[in-house]
């Protein structure tokens, strides 16, 4: 369970070699190990440069994809997970781990403690998932609040004194890179007994307890008989205990209000200490019915000191909180456009802001527009073909609001046009983006007074803040709330030449308590 | 050279990092490890750099030291500095640790031998321990951190050499019921646990104390190196992977060994204690603990799998990959033990439900999906190592897991692989049921084709649309109802774009006959029926090439005469030979002739004109399987090769007479003592079917006439052969040696030449006999021929033995043909002539028990000896 090395490289398309080696570690003790457990079919970890013309290409990442190539684009060449074979000086280094995020590849060799042929099935090797682990634990550590990219090249520069903490040997000790960088930090202060590893000091202070709930709806609506329009809510409760005590015990519950719709899928963090088995087996694979469990949802838990995802959760709200409609006519020239947009009346209508996108792909810029609009103002970017329609605060009384007009193309030039497989002829999207104060769609929220805490190790303190030590929760400040309302027919079941397109729509929305 | 300055070392790595083995190869690489040691002393260079120069001997230590004795230098060289570090804070202790570590277990060095392992063993066990080396080798601020490294240091050695830490196993586990830095001492604790069990058990020794013994394994003597030695130096695999450890060298039949209950006691408290302190690891820790507990117990009596039990409840509320991944190898490891049927499908559910959920990352749904599909249920059923839907992952399971158009093309290609194994369970009578899992599949599948044929898409489209056709056509084969409308539809795919022509080769290379067949007929209608003057014609012109056959010979034929007027560049028309070609391979004849006569005068490049004539000579000369091997693909030629050269490459392989070994053997049978001349018969045998076999014999010495060739139709194993007549022309009476050579035909139209083992003519295989005399005249005649070889020829007498058969028996067996006037048993007179006009006569009188005295007399002196030899050897050639 180790691995044999590790390579951040950005993808930079438009260079010659389409992508730079940012950062990159061997480990050799365990690549003498490989070198012994592959026997015969063992292939050496190469240098980078190699290495990464043949990421590249596995990847498909780099410009050139003009000829068909066999080594690339044969039908039995199939991948279906992320985990690659490269070919490098015609051997095949087999596994790597690699993905591409934010322009930037990760990638790894897991080490495999057998011979290589024939290929051991994935789930049996155990470094594939530390591999994932170690390249998730990289990307949140470059990428948590980072802004720029000098923030970014300051955090590479850190990683090979952290790698020295978190993964001197190849055996990734701690997938929180930035716990790594504390420690160094903290090393002068002499740490307590039994600390767990996950916990590198401990909090002095006012005791303190963050809840945050978020919530996205994905949502696709069609508008078409056949095809059943779907919406789900995502939702992410997020912690910050401030607590003394080497081992603090925090229980948190969620609620629902009377006919909420039940949590599902939830998912938590590794420092929750038991569940309910109603929160385990709650699942949106079952059919729906009165019975399913509505909570409280109680996660007790020993928290870490910085802020971190509870547990993830989905639900199935009875509505989007926006339908939509959005049809499309080819006129000779031009195309004739209409939308109409209807907020559900259970839905808070304060926003932060609410616009929508109106992409025109696969056509040249605008040349001419006529519109007439029941609200809000229209903005034009002819260049990139997109309408936004900036709709503001609130929905008007009725809650129904539309646009309609008729736009005009100009020619097509396939290099600032980006090609969209899915929007060709009459087949479009829009999307809804707005934010939303102070509402979570399922209606779920963490009451203050059923927020418990014992701190372990000093009984009185404990006993003190299992009252008190929920001072200050977080008030209900909404923060974000995006909708996206995505139209758009699915060709696998839409033929091209419809003149109507059928209308689909994509939502998001964040909230947060 | 003095220590160069921080600047000129941040350039010196730099150049070494981005090619290792260039700066190797310059003239700087080998000085760079000695130099490297040597400024870690300096006192100019910064703390910082020292350790980016660490940093970098952690990572090419082979590099840096290649051999074991370099290693070892170098180990002893970063320990020297580490002592001379001055009692203060430093950065640089946990990195010079850590590179004298990886200096000895990467170099090789690590060893009873090593003086620098036997330094830093000790000093890392001490250090693990808490204690100080003394001196003030370690700062108090410094204590708890390498405290862990040295841990973490053992941990890599113990990997390295497993039973390192053998010895030291009640020590660890004492500090870690003490004070010691839970996740580290965890960690080593369970390796050096694992390693152990393993060691003992291949000798047949059990834990004995050593769970229990808290007494430091050097004790101020030497390091322990016992268990290590017993081990042979084998590494163990931290996780083995699961069919391998369910046969191979059986991990169970190695542990199966029962514990005496102390030893069980003691080890199931270890294990406890482990489990126990788990949860103040981080996940991944927990995850390495689990999995290397997990089958350090597998199949220990006295172990119960249960132990892990109350981790499970905690582990399955989560959906961090490595602990899920730990749960589901402890599930490969017990099974039913651990997991009762309930819990196999909780954690299926969870398994699904972690494949889909919208907060987790794409790559971890796809390493989920593959864990579905690799499930290691209780009581699997399909074979071991495929990919296959667990039984309890019903329709319902799946309903989200479903491939749609919006993916990206890994996960819709791994969805897509799940829905496959739905539709080949799923039954027929489920047909009322909407949608059914095949009409989902025939409808995503036209959309990929759909988007495949956008004008202008990417290339990574259509390798999807095929990729996925792909993977239909392998699980779904022997299913008309998928693969009727798969074919229909990629027809319709490469109508709207013909482009994609490579795509569709591929895909009929690599799919069965089942869907290739029927494609190519469909893809050929599909070019044949359009007019040859086509914007896509070099695609059409390849895609023929790929599925021209023998049926439809007009229509294909009446297409390339169209397209040969718009055939008008080298392209083009070398797209066409290679249609010709195709057509040529397959075996039609009739209207190709004339076309490649209307091409080898009607194209424009002299090079196609060229081809198209040679083709058209291959196929008026050449018979059908002759012309097919003519065509074939080249053996001989490189893969990379053009084709041009590969082609010419195939006719040279196959027009020539290829150096082969040989396929048929020869043998020499009973000679035929009639006629005028002595005839050899040899029986041929053949190996494999041969055809048109020449065989051509020269004699050595010319001791005989030129020997005439001879010529076999057809020769095949195991059908008798009809004996071979070869006749002899001796120049004079004695034995040769013939030098065989075989020309002839394989089934695959190949001329091949082979030099067959040589034939020995014998003395005796001369003999023939002199015309009968008249009745009576026998003994008169024999007398005038004894009489006539004096005096120029010779005489002598010869003491022949005789065997058990006695004289009669050997008269009868060799010379039978010969004799002129017999009185059996006791006399024989013995006539022989030897072409060309050599005569030896015989006279075998008085025969005792064990021999005959045989007078002899030859005309020809030379033939003497020969004949004494043959006379001798009778006896023994039975």
């Amino acid at each position: 369970m180790a691995q044999r090395a590790v390579w951040l490289i950005s993808h930079e398309p438009g260079t010659p070699l389409c992508g730079t080696v940012r950062f990159s570690r061997r480990y050799p003790t365990v690549e003498k190990r490989a070198r012994v457990f592959n026997g015969a079919s063992y292939v050496p970890v190469p240098e980078d440069g190699p290495f990464l013309k043949a990421l590249l290409f596995e990847l498909r990442l780099l410009d050139d994809d003009k000829d068909f190539i066999e080594s690339r684009d044969s039908c039995s060449r199939i991948n279906k997970t992320s985990i690659y074979g490269l070919l490098i000086g015609g051997e095949e280094l087999w596994p790597v781990v690699a993905f591409l995020k934010n322009d930037m590849i990760y990638a790894c060799v897991p080490l495999v403690e057998q011979t290589l042929s024939p290929r051991p099935p994935l789930i049996s090797v155990s470094g594939v998932s530390q591999g994932f682990e170690f390249l998730f634990g990289i990307q949140d550590f470059l990428y948590s609040g980072q802004k720029n990219d000098s923030e970014l090249n300051t955090k590479l520069s850190q990683l090979p004194d952290l790698l020295l903490q978190a993964c001197p040997f190849g055996t990734l000790l701690d997938a929180n890179l930035q716990n790594s960088l504390d420690n160094t930090n903290f090393a002068s202060v002499t740490q307590p007994q039994k600390q767990p590893a996950w916990k590198t000091g401990t909090y002095k202070g006012k005791p303190q307890v963050s809840i945050s709930i978020t919530e996205k709806v994905k949502s696709m609506q069609y508008d078409k008989q056949g095809i059943a329009d779907t919406w789900q809510v995502v939702g992410t409760v997020t912690c910050k205990c401030d607590l003394e005590g080497i081992m603090p015990n925090v229980t948190i519950s969620l609620s629902l209000p009377t006919n909420g719709s039940p949590l599902q899928d939830i998912l938590v963090h590794p420092c929750v200490t038991s569940l309910d088995s109603a929160i385990l087996t709650s699942s949106s694979i079952d059919a729906m019915d009165d019975s399913a469990f509505s909570g409280p949802y109680k996660f007790p838990f020993t928290p870490p000191l910085e802020s971190f995802n509870l547990c993830f959760y989905t639900s199935q709200v009875p509505v989007p909180p926006i339908l939509g409609f959005y049809q499309m006519k080819e006129e000779e020239v031009q195309l004739r456009i209409t939308i109409n947009l209807k907020l559900h009346e259970s839905v808070k209508n304060n926003f932060e802001f609410c616009e929508a996108h109106i992409p025109f792909y696969n056509r040249g810029p605008i040349t001419h527009l006529e519109y007439k609009t029941s609200f809000g103002q229209l903005e034009v970017f002819r260049e990139k073909s997109l309408l936004i329609w900036i709709i503001g605060q609130k929905f008007p009384k009725s809650m129904e609001i539309s646009l309609s007009g008729t736009v005009t193309f100009g020619a097509k030039s396939h290099e600032k046009q980006p090609f969209d497989p899915i929007c060709t002829g009459e087949t479009a999207y829009l999307k809804l983006h707005f934010r939303i104060l102070d509402y979570t769609l399922t209606g779920c929220y963490a009451d203050q007074h059923s927020v418990q805490v014992f701190a372990s190790g000093k009984p009185k303190i404990s006993a003190h803040e299992d009252t008190d030590g929920t001072e200050r929760l977080g008030s209900h400040s909404l923060q974000m709330a995006e909708l996206r309302v995505r139209y758009s027919s699915i060709l696998a079941l839409e033929p091209v030449h419809l003149t109507v397109c059928c209308l689909a729509s994509h939502c998001y929305c964040v909230l947060k308590l | 050279m003095g220590p160069l300055s921080r600047d000129a070392w941040a350039q010196r790595l730099g150049a070494f990092r981005a090619s290792p083995s260039a700066f190797m190869a310059g003239p700087e690489g080998e000085d760079l490890g000695r130099d490297l040691l040597s400024d870690l002393r300096s006192e100019k260079l910064s703390e910082q750099t020292k350790v980016s120069l660490l940093a970098l001997s952690m990572e090419y230590p082979a590099q840096l030291w290649p051999d074991a004795s370099a290693a070892e230098v170098a180990a002893t060289s970063l320990l020297d500095t580490l002592v001379l570090l001055p009692p203060r804070p430093s950065a640089l202790r946990r990195p010079l640790l850590l590179a004298a570590t990886t200096a000895l277990a990467a170099g090789g060095a690590l060893g009873p031998t090593s003086g620098a392992s036997c330094r830093l063993l000790p000093l890392l066990l001490g250090l693990a321990a808490g204690s100080d080396p003394g001196r003030g080798f370690v700062p108090a601020s410094e204590q708890r951190p390498l405290q862990a490294t040295a841990c973490e240091c053992l941990r890599e050695l113990e990997s390295c050499k497993p039973g390192l830490l053998g010895g030291s196993l009640g020590l660890l586990r004492g500090l870690l019921g003490q004070e010691g830095p839970v996740q580290p001492l965890s960690l080593l604790l369970a390796l050096a646990l694992r390693n152990t069990l393993v060691l003992q058990f291949r000798v047949g020794a059990g834990l004995g104390g050593l769970l229990t013994d808290k007494v430091s394994p050097t004790g101020g003597g030497p390091w322990d190196w016992t268990l290590v030695e017993e081990g042979d130096g084998r590494l163990q695999p931290q996780a083995p992977s699961w069919p391998a450890a369910e046969e191979g060298e059986g991990e169970r039949s190695l542990t199966a060994r029962e514990h005496s209950p102390e030893e069980a006691r003691e080890l199931r408290a270890a294990v406890i204690q482990l489990l126990d302190t788990s949860y103040l690891l981080t996940p991944v820790a927990q995850a390495q603990l689990l999995w290397l507990l997990g089958w350090a117990l597998r199949g220990l009596q006295g172990q119960p799998p249960a132990l892990f039990k109350p981790q499970l409840v905690r582990l399955l509320g989560t959906a961090q990959l490595t602990l899920l991944h730990a749960v589901l190898a402890l599930k490969a490891a017990f099974g039913e033990a651990l997991f009762t049927a309930q819990d196999e499908a909780l954690l299926l559910r969870r398994l699904t439900l972690a494949a889909q959920h919208p907060a987790l990352p794409p790559p971890t749904h796809l390493f989920y999906l593959h864990c579905v599909l690799s499930f290691p249920e209780n009581w699997p059923l399909g074979p071991e190592g495929e990919e296959a839907a667990p039984l309890l992952l019903g329709p319902q399971l799946c309903r989200g897991l479903l491939p749609s158009l919006l993916h990206d093309p890994m996960a819709l290609l791994a969805r897509l692989h799940l829905l496959c194994l739905l539709c080949a369970e799923e039954e027929e009578e489920e047909k009322g049921q909407l949608p059914s899992p095949r009409h989902y599949l025939e409808e995503l599948l036209a959309g990929l084709r759909q988007r495949a044929a956008l004008d202008g898409g990417p290339r990574a489209l259509a390798t999807l649309c095929f990729q996925a056709s792909y993977l239909v056509a392998c699980c779904l084969a022997g299913q008309p109802t998928v693969l009727t409308p798969l074919i229909h539809g990629l027809a319709q795919l490469y109508q709207a774009r013909p482009m994609l022509a490579p795509h569709f080769v591929d895909l009929l290379d690599q799919v069965d006959s089942e869907l290739r067949e029927p494609l190519k007929v469909v893809l050929r209608q599909m070019v044949v029926s359009r007019p040859g003057r086509d914007e896509a014609l070099c695609w059409h012109l390849q895609m023929l090439a790929k599925v021209a056959d023998g049926d439809a010979q007009s229509a294909t034929l009446n297409f390339l005469q169209a397209a040969a007027a718009h055939c008008t560049n080298w392209d083009l028309q070398q797209g066409l030979l290679r249609v010709c070609r195709a057509l040529l391979r397959a075996g039609v004849r009739g209207g190709l002739v004339d076309l490649l006569q209307v091409l080898a005068r009607q194209l424009e490049d002299p090079d196609g004109r060229d081809h198209a004539r040679l083709y058209y000579i291959l196929l008026a000369h050449l018979a059908a399987p002759k012309l097919g091997v003519a065509l074939g693909p080249s053996l001989a030629a490189p893969a990379l090769a053009s084709s041009l050269v590969a082609e010419n490459q195939g006719f040279v392989a196959a027009l020539m007479v290829q150096e082969a070994p040989a396929l048929v053997r020869l043998s020499v049978g009973s000679h035929r003592v009639k006629g005028p001349l002595p005839v050899l018969k040899l029986q041929p045998e053949a190996l494999e079917p041969i055809y048109s076999l020449e065989l051509r014999f020269r004699v050595e010495g010319q001791l005989y006439a030129p020997l005439e060739a001879v010529h076999v139709p057809c020769l095949c194993p195991g059908r008798p052969a009809r004996p071979l007549l070869l006749p002899l022309q001796p120049r004079c009476p004695a034995p040769a040696r013939l030098d065989v050579h075989a020309l002839y035909t394989t089934s695959t139209g190949l001329t091949c030449h082979a030099h067959l083992p040589p034939l020995f003519v014998n003395f005796a295989d001369l003999f023939l006999p002199f015309p009968q005399p008249p009745e009576g005249a026998g003994l008169g005649f024999f007398e005038e021929l004894w009489d006539s070889c004096l005096p120029e020829g010779a005489e002598s007498r010869v003491w022949c033995p005789l065997g058990p058969q006695g004289l009669e028996g050997l008269v009868s067996r060799h010379l039978e043909p010969f004799v002129v006037v017999a009185q059996p048993p006791t006399s024989y007179c013995v006539a022989i002539h030897l072409p060309p006009d050599s005569k030896l006569l015989l006279r075998l009188e008085a025969a005792l028990a064990d021999g005959v005295p045989v007078a002899l007399r030859t005309d020809d002196w030379a033939v003497l000896p020969l004949a004494g030899d043959y006379l001798r050897g009778l006896a023994a050639a039975v």
